[in-house]
């Protein structure tokens, strides 16, 4: 009997923790079709979420929801989430593991990208290899038509919920350039 | 199922998902600390009367900077220019994080503490590296970290060991047996605050500063009880009423910074003074201390945002300053600002170390030192903060100081200096401080930007030119006439520490892993050892049964992006 209430015990201290995450798995079901069913998308204009960081994901939906970012898509999918749904999705994309398969662009000039993204001090914030930090998203792994999506947005200002950090760097890079950067890290894991 | 066996079944999954990695909204609690092999009873506390001889210590390294006047002098001479040519590795710690080190190990009767980034800490044998303890923070649901998630080392007292770390805790644990004895939270990290330095222990308080600069946050110091972890005083480096200053309109060597005060001015009343709460000003290293008159001697960061200074007009008091404050209160005593408004991020960094200097008439004072992101050694009274001498430049300077705009303007130093946070080295029978420098030109943007609520606030960017050489260099400054004295260039910009002993030399590494040795006099380089990663950590000295030894963490740089390593590497004579 004391045996199965010690159990029990560690069982329920560890709860809140295992709620999340398990919540957060029944939660993105509906998220499945874009971004697949742990996060690996399978159309290279949806991201990958698998290993993105909590912090991101979860700001990133608030956004959506208060209209600090807006996609026609996302928007309408983050408009009824409540604050315990979106750190559930952002717990469980969080722990998922990147399978490797992203949408590379390999026909661009890469030592240029990688030049330009060393300038550009990127990793200052992203961490070595883009992996990210906190509320600096992971960008290795993702899908090049999403990476160069995101940069030319920050740069015409159809994305501005960065407080100006992403657009003082792009502003005064060319667009052809934006594209051997994202081209450089989307070859990154 | 029986009961038991389903219990069981929960149970194993459980243990599963703890496997996993920290997530979001975890409820964190705790840390947890594993023992190797048993501390011999050798180990005695640090005690106070320790700690207030440390400057002298020819034995141990007890305190990051060496002492609380922070020259980094080792006085053995077991080592010395003669013979640093042989000096070999002694052993390897390997530790399971792979990324920036940027600890400086402490050494304590043969027991040496290191840490980590991610704060985890190891206790080892500082003769043979074998592992006593390990203790692995857990860290809570936010941390944020501008440049690099590492950690600069612990402090010692009286049978604890003390360390800041990412979640903006100071955590006190049993130097034998690495267990947490308490644990407080210095402030909110939701706000943007953490913690990266190595405190400073004090007459039973511990001192911290605040990571932050690049988050809106309000800079402090604070002083916590080191039996309890309770608060004892708060000095904020941003005072609530009169940050605006003196409308200074030139920096403290006399350049003018091109201010616009009629538009300064004309936006104070328009948005009123109370944006001091997001003004800035953290102070990333450890703080100086002078017993004999009590006080506490640090530099402070930069307003925030780093590039858009619009919304905060007024001299920011009092970032980009050396402060003195009462030790035991906190209370303001006097402070020396650098540049007022800045909108470059040449922030103060570079610890402020205590020692004597001539002034202009020849007659030797106490003064307080800090090497400058402005390429400048700062030299000061140490009562009254007047601005004695200012060094030549150590590194090149170009067009300081243009505004930022938003296609970019170029200016020199860099945004990272001149002198980042490594510590100096000061060698008083020379009169020489070594300090380690970056040359990096950039260019600075700005981007009008509202404060964005404990996230990353620049008001713009900051980008290094390519096809613009990037470098580094070792110099050595005369305190008593401002000359530099030797430099030795490297091939990438500095960033780690330096160390002076008393076997004229000097030690600092580079990022392409090399781990060098120079003539304190002459500045020749005399020994260098490839570590295989960069060594960007400042590096220590001590002895164990007679013996010298030089110990530097290998581990590279996240701001530089210099290549990752995982361990401390200890050197000796053969």
């Amino acid at each position: 009997m004391k045996l199965i209430l010690a159990l029990l015990s560690m069982f329920l201290l560890q709860s809140t923790a295992q709620a999340d995450a398990e919540a957060g798995k029944q939660k993105a079901e509906v998220c499945a079709a874009c971004h697949g069913l742990d996060g690996n998308s399978i159309a290279p204009n949806f991201p990958n979420l698998a290993g993105q960081t909590a912090r991101y994901i979860y700001l990133q939906l608030k956004d959506f929801q208060k209209g600090k970012r807006s996609d026609p898509m996302m928007s309408p999918m983050a408009a009824n989430l409540t604050k315990q749904d979106m750190f559930d999705l952002a717990d469980w994309y969080a722990s998922q593991k990147f399978n490797g398969q992203n949408s590379k662009k390999t026909d661009a000039n890469l030592s240029n990208g990688k030049k330009l993204a060393d300038a550009a001090l990127c990793t200052m914030c992203h961490l070595g290899g883009f992996s990210g930090q906190n509320e600096v998203p992971r960008v290795a792994g993702q899908h090049y038509e999403y990476i160069i999506k995101q940069l030319k947005d920050f740069k015409y200002k159809n994305r501005t919920n960065d407080f100006g950090n992403m657009s003082a760097v792009v502003k005064t890079i060319e667009d052809k350039d934006l594209e051997d950067i994202a081209a450089y890290v989307s070859t990154l894991h | 199922m029986t009961s038991i066996s389903k219990a069981l079944v929960l149970v194993g999954s459980v243990a599963l998902a703890a496997a996993s990695a920290t997530t979001f909204a975890e409820e964190i609690q705790g840390g947890s600390t594993t023992s190797a092999t048993a501390m011999s009873s050798d180990l005695r506390a640090v005690t106070q009367s320790r700690l207030d001889a440390a400057d002298g210590e020819k034995t141990n390294w007890l305190q990051v900077n060496g002492g609380y006047s922070q020259k980094r002098f080792f006085p053995g001479s077991q080592i010395n220019s003669s013979n640093v040519a042989n000096l070999k590795p002694a052993f390897i710690f390997q530790t399971q994080i792979l990324e920036s080190m940027e600890t400086a190990p402490l050494v304590v009767d043969g027991v040496m503490y290191l840490t980590t980034s991610y704060n985890h800490v190891h206790a080892i044998d500082a003769k043979t590296g074998k592992e006593f303890w390990h203790y692995k923070h857990n860290q809570g649901p936010i941390t944020v970290y501008c440049c690099g998630p590492n950690n600069r080392g612990v402090a010692a007292l009286d049978g604890k060991v003390f360390m800041g770390t990412l979640d903006a805790k100071l955590v006190a644990l049993d130097a034998k047996t690495g267990g947490k004895i308490w644990e407080t939270q210095i402030a909110d990290p939701e706000l943007g605050y953490s913690e990266t330095m190595a405190p400073v222990a004090v007459d039973g308080k511990v001192l911290i500063g605040t990571n932050g600069g690049e988050y809106g946050i309000r800079g402090f110091v604070k002083a916590f009880d080191a039996d309890s972890g309770k608060l004892l005083w708060t000095f904020y480096t941003i005072p609530d009423k009169g940050h605006e200053g003196v409308w200074a309109t030139h920096d403290a060597t006399g350049r003018d910074m091109h201010r616009d005060i009629a538009a300064e001015k004309a936006m104070l009343k328009k948005r009123g003074g109370d944006f001091y709460q997001t003004l800035g000003g953290g102070v990333w290293m450890t703080p100086a201390v002078d017993q004999e008159t009590d006080t506490a001697f640090f530099v402070v960061g930069n307003p925030s945002p780093d590039l858009y200074g619009d919304i905060r007009p007024g001299d920011n008091l009092y970032t980009n300053s050396m402060v003195a404050v009462d030790l035991n209160t906190g209370a303001y005593k006097w402070h020396y600002q650098y540049i007022a408004h800045d909108v470059w991020d040449l922030d103060a960094v570079s610890p402020v170390v205590l020692t004597e200097a001539k002034d202009k008439s020849g007659k030797v004072r106490k003064v307080a030192i800090h090497g400058g992101k402005t390429g400048h050694v700062y030299v000061h009274d140490r009562g009254t903060g007047e601005l004695i001498r200012f060094s030549d430049a150590m590194v090149p300077q170009d067009d300081m100081w243009v505004l930022p705009t938003a296609e970019g303007t170029r200016m020199l130093p860099g945004a990272n200096g001149g002198v980042e946070w490594n510590p100096m080295a000061v060698n008083e029978d020379l009169g020489l401080a070594y300090a380690a420098n970056l040359h990096q030109p950039m260019t600075y943007h700005v981007e009008a930007s509202e404060y964005p609520g404990g996230k990353l606030w620049l008001g713009g960017a900051f980008k290094v030119i390519p096809g613009e050489a990037q470098w580094g260099r070792l110099s050595a400054v005369n305190i008593n006439t401002g000359k530099i004295a030797w430099e030795a260039d490297t091939d990438q910009p500095l960033m780690g520490g330096v160390l002076a002993t008393g076997g004229n030399l000097v030690f600092t590494g580079e990022g392409n892993g090399s781990f060098n040795a120079y003539d304190a006099t002459t500045g020749a380089k005399l020994w260098s050892f490839q570590a295989g990663a960069g060594v960007n950590a400042p590096p220590t000295s001590y002895m164990v049964d007679g013996k010298q030894y030089i110990a530097v963490a290998a581990g590279g740089n996240t701001q530089l992006n210099f290549k990752r390593g995982n361990s401390v590497i200890v050197f000796e004579l053969p």
